[in-house]
């Protein structure tokens, strides 16, 4: 099949989305499709929005392709007669955050107003689609909630191949993701001091720009507890080796975010090397993959809970390769791999 | 900086524009800037789409960007207040095309009232870039001739940094590259009917058509010229490439009418061999000078047997106009740092 | 929301009487300033008054910090050429108080600007060949003056102060569909907010405004011109008054003296010569002792060059049963508040009269109801609200209408013509995704 894969780019940003498509590409050509990858650039500036909304409208892919798969919003209002959108999410400023302090557009009829041109817009993109699915239920929910649009849940694999691999379960926890306030660092630290066992805690991963600050706290608070010689806190970009020999020698790994919308690669990339997953009860898009003592342990939010589940692990390492063990079950359960994935978008 | 390339796009087509969007973001990144390449999808009929097209370029927005270098017709209409233009071609079926079998936009008073703002845009907007350059000697006088707009020559390097080298000057005139009928390659083989001396001529490069590859076929056969021309019907690789110039008296370019100076042109220049073009082979001139690096020829086989039988009588001549050849390329700058300098104002 | 209120408000403006309780309703709503040019004495108010020698005083970056420029225009150049002038550079609110604009642009480009070339331009942008004819004539000696015409209704030239403008408010529905026709922004008809004060303590005594005793008052008041039909007043007059108790025609208003003299040689032919009355430009206070005696008003027009009357709703605030041309904003009032004649026709005028003249009951009735009607409609309060309401709409509107105007620039820009089928599709493809936007789901 020829294909169009098309989303928006917020240009020389490399973001998650940018990698989804990428890796939505390759999948797609591993089976045999031909693929044209078009990424058109869009500024998030509210005064921008529905101008490029109108550009978008008025490209016209009609004439080329078996099927246009669009991605990051507003790739969906592009014209084509068989068009499926695999939408990642909303511009969430107009969406969900309309009425929180992350509001992008003014609270003033203008702003209302163009609140509702793009809603109204959307639902005219998505409309057209023959099908439309999401990459998590968070959004399925909002696209229902906003849209009115039934989605499917379309969870993203890893990337064809994934370098993970198994390896011994050790001594640490791995927390392997970007530095930044809402992933929540702290309260691996926090939770670390409650422990009784030595268990010992990696986190790992380049911090977010503006947030040199939030590694310096971070540091300060490892120091206070006295934790030093069982936190080791790896500040920066992790080479792919690096990182694969980090994930195949824990114990098992931590990801807490603060409500977030999916359940994010690290808790995938922890089940390709088999290792359990810590989350907690407030982390969002992670307690659709999470289930609790199946592959992982879902706590409360709070230090001592999560603090007495880490020495669980540590006492009990058949548990952790239990339970690392039955994440590629659940993976597979979910349809997290790129054969159902690609099967959906081209059905 | 951070530099767009800006391209227009035919889904699932792939040509010498894309492979130049392409080379040339690559020579960016190696000369230290972070260079994307973006396509914006274009559709040429019904005509009046083409203006849709127009108005979505001037909609859209380039975030995040220090510099962009826009291509070709429409996406060169994306405003940026740091435009460089380096333009390969505007939409030609609006001028030098327009009342040739190539025009595309019918001529009704709808279709002229198209050409006319397809030529107007291009008055308002193109001024907008600081600087423009063209591809070809002609590209830049047609933008003067049509629009007004005076622009200067930046010559396209070649993609690849292949070594071409200089051996010893053979008896050979070598024809290199995709075979059909504007390259007139059948027009060679009749030159060699006419030649008093024993040159050879070699043809290679793929046909596109099998007519044209038939037509060759039986001019050879009908003068009986099979061990004076040798035709490889095929795709030919660099390395081929190489050798044959390497080897050869002379190489011949004689397309009908074209921009640029044509790649094979250079690559003859950097092996040290004399070229022999046409005088209606168009911006092939820009390395070609008659009686110092090769031969401009009147588009018939007496001429350009003339040519080839002086080239093989006065060999140490032919090796003079090659090594002039090479000096006028190295002299005209036609590199990519000279581009990467000009492009990015830091010459 | 905050607003620049642009109006003439000399003490001498009927617009800027009219919008004195306007601005003063809407500053309990909004935040309003008052600008003006004018130069001599103004309206008392409450409201802040900003006052600007000229126009070139008055920069965008001024007018930045208000959400809307509200114009209030009218025919006469030197109460509104600033304002038009700031309006070029500003786009607001248009309020267009006359159907007519013809005097103030005639006066704008052949007085003010000197320049015959630009009239003829401007005619022949609005109206084409004939308009550009019109122009021609008008300029020419002793050529027939457009605006000294009739012919000044068919080249209106509303249509210059609107363009550009982002929105337009007319005080009737006439006037409405008028500039619907050339005009596709965001447009509300409004009723005239109109207000008067009775003062028993200052009415004048009969004598002292030379009405006769025992003789029913028959009022027109304001400027006497041929457009006022005074003259088949007159006439109609003559026809009735063998059939009607004994009455005063009173006119209060200016009158030029030629057309004065007409008037009083139909008068004596008709009969009438003793009963009326020339009682030329009057105090307020006489204008006020003579509505308030009144027992008949007649105001006629032809043809409407107003988009609203003041004075018929001054007069039915008066509870006066009041005459008036079956035609443009006087024919939209409610047939049991005021008597609508046929504007040519003599015959229908003097049934109205001998009908209104002949009883005191009918007349009692309509005068009732015409009060009724207008103390409800022309609120100044509810226009207030309802002008506050329509600028939010245009606020509303204006994210998309953004996006409408750079694609109109930018087809402008390189000669995308209305007659290209390419438009359309234009329009087909916005309206498409734009075109109704669903009621936000969380407000």
């Amino acid at each position: 099949m020829k294909i169009i894969l098309a989303s928006s780019t917020n240009v020389f940003v490399r973001g998650g989305a940018t990698f989804f498509v990428d890796w939505l590409g390759h999948a797609l050509e591993a089976r045999g499709h031909q693929v044209d990858t078009l990424m058109l650039p869009v500024s998030e500036e509210p005064n921008a929005l529905l101008e490029q909304m109108a550009a978008f409208r008025l490209i016209d892919l009609s004439q080329h392709g078996d099927r246009l798969i669009t991605v990051r919003t507003p790739a969906h209002l592009l014209r084509h007669p068989r068009k499926v959108s695999w939408f990642i999410h909303h511009y969430r400023g107009a969406y969900d955050l309309w009425g929180t302090r992350y509001q992008t557009l003014p609270n003033s009829p203008e702003g209302i107003a163009c609140r509702e041109a793009i809603i109204g817009a959307d639902n005219r993109g998505l409309g057209e689609c023959a099908r439309v699915f999401s990459n998590s239920g968070v959004v399925r929910d909002r696209l229902r909630k906003f849209n009115s649009v039934d989605a499917e849940v379309l969870f993203p694999p890893l990337p064809e191949p994934n370098p993970f691999r198994p390896g011994p379960y050790g001594d640490y926890l791995l927390l392997f993701c970007r530095l930044a306030h809402h992933k929540r660092q702290w309260l691996a630290i926090e939770s670390l001091r409650h422990t009784r066992t030595p268990v010992r805690l990696v986190i790992a991963g380049p911090a977010d720009p503006d947030a040199a600050s939030y590694v310096d706290e971070l540091r300060v608070l490892i120091a206070r507890y006295g934790l030093d010689d069982r936190v080791s806190l790896l500040s920066r970009w992790i080479p792919d080796e690096e990182k694969t020999a980090l994930f195949a020698q824990c114990l098992a790994t931590l990801y807490f975010p603060f409500d977030e919308d999916s359940y994010g690669y690290p808790s995938l990339e922890a089940h390709a090397a088999r290792k359990a997953v810590l989350t907690t009860t407030d982390s969002g898009g992670t307690l659709e993959l999470i289930e609790e003592d199946r592959n992982g342990f879902v706590t409360p939010p709070d230090p001592e809970q999560i603090g007495e589940a880490m020495d669980r692990l540590f006492s009990d390492r058949a548990l952790a390769q239990r339970l690392g063990e039955s994440g590629p079950e659940r993976m597979r359960e979910l349809g997290i791999h790129w054969d159902h994935v690609v099967e959906r978008l081209l059905a | 900086m951070r530099i767009a390339v800006l391209n227009n796009c035919v889904p699932f087509l792939y040509g010498g524009a894309e492979y130049l969007a392409d080379a040339l973001a690559r020579k960016l990144q190696e000369f230290g800037h972070e260079a994307t390449v973006i396509r914006m999808p274009v559709r040429w009929d019904p005509p009046e789409r083409i203006i849709d097209h127009i108005l979505a370029a001037r909609l859209l927005r380039l975030p995040n960007t220090d510099l962009a270098i826009p291509l070709k017709f429409p996406v060169y209409y994306v405003p940026h207040p740091n435009k460089t233009l380096w333009l390969l071609h505007q939409f030609r079926q609006a001028y030098d095309l327009w009342g040739t079998q190539f025009q595309s936009i019918p001529d009704t008073q709808e279709g002229r009232a198209i050409r006319d703002v397809i030529r107007r845009a291009d008055n308002e907007y193109l001024p907008e870039a600081r600087r423009i350059y063209t591809n070809s000697k002609v590209t830049g006088d047609r933008l003067r001739k049509f629009n007004a707009i005076e622009s200067e020559v930046l010559l396209p390097p070649l993609l690849a940094d292949s070594a071409y080298r200089s051996g010893e000057t053979g008896d050979a005139i070598v024809a290199i590259g995709r075979v059909n009928d504007t390259k007139r390659q059948l027009l060679l083989v009749r030159a060699i009917k006419h030649c008093r001396t024993p040159v050879r001529l070699i043809v290679a490069g793929k046909t596109e058509s099998g007519a044209y590859a038939s037509a060759i076929e039986l001019e050879i056969r009908k003068h009986h010229l099979e061990a004076r021309v040798e035709f490889i019907d095929r795709f030919i690789s660099d390395e081929e490439k190489i050798e044959l110039l390497s080897g050869c008296l002379a190489c011949a370019y004689i397309p009908y009418d074209e921009d640029s100076y044509g790649y094979v042109t250079l690559e003859a220049c950097l092996s040290r061999k004399a070229v022999v073009t046409c005088t209606d082979s168009g911006g092939i001139d820009a390395l070609v000078r008659h009686g110092d690096t090769g031969y401009i020829a009147e588009p018939e086989p007496k001429a350009l047997a003339a040519a080839f039988d002086e080239l093989y009588l006065d060999k140490v001549r032919a090796a003079r106009m090659g090594a002039a050849g090479e000096e006028l390329a190295r002299s005209l700058r036609i590199n990519w740092e000279n581009v990467i300098r000009t492009l990015t104002g830091s010459s | 929301m905050k607003i620049a209120w642009f109006t003439p408000f000399s003490a001498n403006s009927a617009i800027g009487r009219s919008g004195r309780g306007v601005v003063e309703a809407l500053a309990g709503l909004a935040s309003v300033d008052l600008f003006c040019f004018d130069k001599d004495a103004l309206h008392a108010t409450s409201i802040p008054v900003r006052r600007f020698a000229s126009h070139r005083d008055i920069s965008p970056a001024t007018l930045a910090e208000y959400d809307f420029a509200v114009y209030n225009f009218g025919n006469y150049l030197p109460y509104h050429l600033d304002l038009f002038e700031v309006s070029r550079r500003t786009p607001g609110i248009c309020v267009l108080h006359d159907f007519v604009l013809h005097h103030f642009f005639a006066a704008y480009y052949l007085e003010h600007h000197r320049q015959s070339g630009e009239y003829v331009a401007a005619m022949e942008r609005l109206y084409g060949a004939p308009g550009k004819a019109a122009a021609l004539a008008s300029i020419a000696p002793r050529g027939q003056r457009v605006w000294e015409s009739d012919q000044s209704v068919d080249f209106p030239f509303f249509e210059e102060v609107i363009t550009g403008a982002r929105g337009v408010i007319t005080h009737s529905e006439f006037f409405r569909s008028r500039v619907e026709r050339v005009w596709a922004g965001p447009l509300r008809r409004l009723p005239l907010p109109y207000a008067v004060e009775r003062h028993d303590d200052k009415t004048l005594p009969r004598d002292r405004l030379g009405v006769e005793p025992g003789r029913l008052v028959i009022l027109t008041i304001g400027h006497v011109n041929p457009n006022k039909r005074v003259n088949a007043v007159i006439e109609a007059l003559g026809r009735v008054r063998a059939s009607v108790p004994a009455f005063q025609y009173v006119i209060a208003g200016p009158c030029p003296d030629a057309y004065r003299l007409d008037l009083e040689a139909l008068a004596r032919k008709s009969g009438v010569a003793d009963a009326v009355t020339f009682a030329g430009r009057v105090s307020d206070q006489a204008l006020h002792s003579l509505l308030e005696h009144a027992d008949v008003c007649v105001n006629l027009r032809y043809p409407v060059i107003e988009g609203a009357s003041a004075s018929v709703i001054e007069e039915m605030l008066y509870a006066k049963p009041v005459i008036v041309s079956d035609v443009g904003f006087y024919a939209e009032l409610p047939t049991d508040a005021v008597r609508k004649v046929d504007p040519h026709s003599v015959d229908h005028l003097a049934a109205a009269l001998r009908d209104l003249l002949g009883d005191p009951a009918p007349r009692t009735a309509m005068g009732a109801r015409a009060h009724e009607f207008a103390a409800e409609e022309f609120r100044s309060d509810r226009y207030a609200a309802q002008l506050l309401e329509f600028a939010k709409e245009i606020r509303r509107a204006q994210p998309i209408l953004a996006v409408t105007d750079r694609l109109a620039a930018e087809c402008a820009r390189i000669g995308v013509t209305s007659s290209m089928s390419v438009l359309d599709g234009l329009a087909a493809t916005l309206e498409e995704l734009f075109g109704n936007p669903p009621p936000s789901t969380s407000r």
